[in-house]
């Protein structure tokens, strides 16, 4: 984890940091959640705890903390309690694989009277080399919560909604994988970093040796894989359970799927690991087809310079110059979880049946088509 | 020194779960002590450098295979089973001797082997990078894996076969 | 390979943060106070109407298995991917081209026979 204290110090208050970010946007976007809805369906969400509305979950939060601790009858109860904490672990190690700005440079400087030696950190968790293909593995255990809950409340309603709801999220899987193959074949690699570095500049290709450009369009990955960025973004919303592919936690049906029996701080550990998810697929979208932590034609060269061409030392320059990043990438992810929000209220939900043909009759070949033309395009256009 | 005290951490896990599986009566509880081994061997993978094949072992064996046997531990209601199989004199006479037969096999392996304890065992120092992999796969082993295409399909044939025997997917 | 730290001490974190709230809860709430009607499973309110296991349909079954074959042949195309360019460049391209199209071929063979075989009906 680094080679001295200081190094040390800072990637433990790295990983800490990113799982509270993780843990306090949930609170933000419920808020935009309930204000949201509110604005679509035309009437006023929460407004009066707090400063429009904002102290509302925390209030929320507060009543949870206090409820009674239940477990159902015949229910087991280490599994009862174990599920919740099992579907908050992979979204937070999902989402700290996903870097969220650029890697700067600090200068050896002086702290507590010691020189402490130059550093390059990351502004990421971890940085595991093959990147996607690690969250995805990860994301793929978010099933277990499911399974353990719907099982540990000795409820057959809840064991039927939780076998619905892995069947729906194993079925999603497939196509979110292979759609990721497409953008793979584009950038040619898995790690994040340099897929992000691939988007830089403006559009421009190579095709038989000669380079095509458009100049006022950024080289974000949309562009070369539009099909792909929505089978993602489709696949996304299955994996997540939201809606329009809500079926399993929905009210009216199998009461409340395989989260009946839990209420108080159980239930809002369900929803952390849910928004978590949320997140992650908002991340990756941004990271693979929008340029990730970028601003278009700008580098992070480019910034860093003009900072210290207004005097401000090269230390904090590059600091300033990865939280601009940083903030760029959450405006990115924010909009994209917006989106979640307004399809939520929007759409209506699919029949269950209608839901697992679209996963497997529908997205399925479209991936594999998309993922056929990719790679025959790649290959025609650099012999 | 760290990937040392990583190694004998992972060690003592990967034992702890598979003695869970071995040692619990309910079939549902060995699946997810099984779930945690297989998470315990992806991190042994990730040490041993090969981070790729830790990434495949979480996506396919703990993400697939143990939805899969996990599931259907789920569906049904063993307790019958469960208390035919655990307590008895005979029953727990073969547990007890298949045990000590297999602590035998491997005691006396260990102790007839001495080439594994000297230590200077020639390990591949070659780095199996996924380019690597991939032109094992796509150009000296082709036919093998176009071969494992159709085993894969054939499992699907098998699988939909083997449902289909008493009344079919619509039997619920 | 020192990225595994991290990762097994996030997962450590987060798994203690879950059960500090949960242990933290259960310390503050009102203590539970047993009661038949409380056990009992919620089905809307309607007093224990279905009781023990019914069959469970096997289409549960089938999903997972083909999943399981379906997650593997995807597998196998990511190391294709990622090295798909640099085989181009090094003169074997069409021959990844050829392996993975046949192997796409037996996929989409094996999936159009699933579909037709209706073995996903869900009704």
């Amino acid at each position: 984890m680094g080679s001295d204290l200081v190094e040390v110090l800072i990637n433990s208050v790295k990983l800490v940091l990113i799982f509270l970010l993780m843990v306090q946007l949930v609170p933000i976007l419920v808020w935009v959640e309930r204000r949201g809805s509110a604005f679509i369906q035309n009437r006023y969400g929460p407004n009066r705890v707090g400063p429009f509305g904002l102290m509302q979950l925390l209030a929320d939060a507060v009543k949870f903390v206090f409820k009674e601790e239940f477990v159902p009858g015949k229910g087991h109860k280490l599994i009862f309690y174990a599920a919740p904490v099992v579907a908050l672990i992979p979204g937070a190690l999902a989402f700290a694989a996903i870097p969220l700005a650029n890697t700067f440079h600090l200068e050896p400087f002086m702290f507590l009277g010691e020189s402490w030696g130059p550093y390059d950190i990351n502004f990421q968790g971890y940085n595991v080399g093959i990147g996607i293909v690690f969250i995805l593995g990860v994301s793929s255990l978010g099933a277990y919560a499911l399974l353990l809950a719907g099982w540990g409340s000795a409820n057959k309603y809840s064991l039927y909604g939780a076998l619905r709801a892995v069947a729906q999220m194993i079925s999603y899987e497939l196509a979110l994988g292979l759609s990721i193959v497409g953008a793979i074949l584009v950038y040619n690699t898995f790690d994040f970093h340099s897929i992000i570095a691939q988007q830089a500049g403006a559009l421009s290709f190579t095709i038989s040796g000669r380079e095509l450009g458009i100049p006022f369009l950024p080289n974000w990955g949309i562009f070369y894989q539009p099909l792909g960025a929505f089978l993602f973004l489709v696949a996304a919303f299955a994996e997540t359970n939201r809606l329009p592919f809500d079926l399993p936690e929905a009210e009216s049906e199998l009461i409340a799927g395989f989260h009946t029996e839990y209420g108080g701080m159980k239930m809002l550990m369900f929803y952390l690991g849910e928004y978590g998810h949320m997140l992650v697929a908002s991340a990756l979208l941004v990271t693979f087809y929008f340029g990730g932590y970028q601003l278009p034609f700008v580098s992070h060269v480019m910034i860093e310079d003009m900072l210290k061409s207004f005097g401000l030392g090269i230390n904090m320059a590059n600091v300033l110059t990865a939280f601009l990043f940083f903030t760029v990438f959450m405006i990115k992810c924010l909009i994209f979880l917006w989106i979640y929000v307004w399809v939520r209220w929007t759409l209506p939900r699919f029949r269950y049946d209608q839901l697992m043909d679209l996963g497997w009759k529908t997205m399925l070949p479209w991936a594999l088509a998309n993922t056929i033309v990719t790679a025959v395009v790649v290959f025609l256009a650099r012999i | 020194m760290i990937t040392g005290y990583l190694f004998y951490m992972l060690a003592f896990l990967l034992i702890l779960f598979s003695l869970g599986v071995l040692m619990h009566s309910s079939p549902l509880f060995s699946s997810l002590n099984l779930v945690g081994s297989m998470i315990v061997l992806s991190a042994m993978y990730y040490l041993l450098q090969v981070p790729f094949i830790a990434a495949v072992q979480l996506i396919v064996y703990a993400g697939a295979v143990m939805v899969l046997f996990v599931m259907v531990m789920m569906m049904f209601d063993l307790k019958h089973e469960i208390k035919i199989f655990s307590g008895g004199f005979i029953s727990n006479a073969i547990k007890c001797g298949l045990a000590g037969f297999f602590a035998f096999t491997i005691g006396a392996t260990a102790f007839m082997s001495t080439e594994m304890i000297s230590g200077s065992a020639k390990v591949k120092t070659e780095v199996l990078s996924v380019k690597s992999m991939a032109q094992l796969l796509f150009k000296d082993y082709l036919i093998e894996f176009e071969v494992l295409g159709v085993i894969l399909l054939l499992v699907a044939v098998g699988a939909v076969a083997l449902s289909r025997i008493k009344g079919g997917t619509h039997a619920s | 390979m020192e990225e595994l730290v991290p990762i097994i001490a996030l997962g450590g974190f987060v798994a203690l943060f879950g059960t500090a709230i949960v242990v933290v809860t259960s310390l503050i709430g009102p203590k539970p106070k047993q009661n038949d009607v409380k056990d009992e499973a919620y089905e809307c309110g309607i007093p224990g109407q279905f009781s023990g296991h019914s069959k469970v349909p096997v289409k549960y079954y089938l999903t997972a298995i083909l999943f399981i074959l379906f997650d593997i042949e995807i597998i196998f195309m990511y190391p294709w991917a990622v090295t798909f360019g640099d085989s181009i460049t090094e003169g074997y391209g069409l021959q990844f081209l050829a392996a993975m199209g046949v192997f796409i071929f037996i996929f989409i063979f094996g999936l159009f026979w699933e579909v037709k075989s209706k073995a996903l009906e869900w009704e």
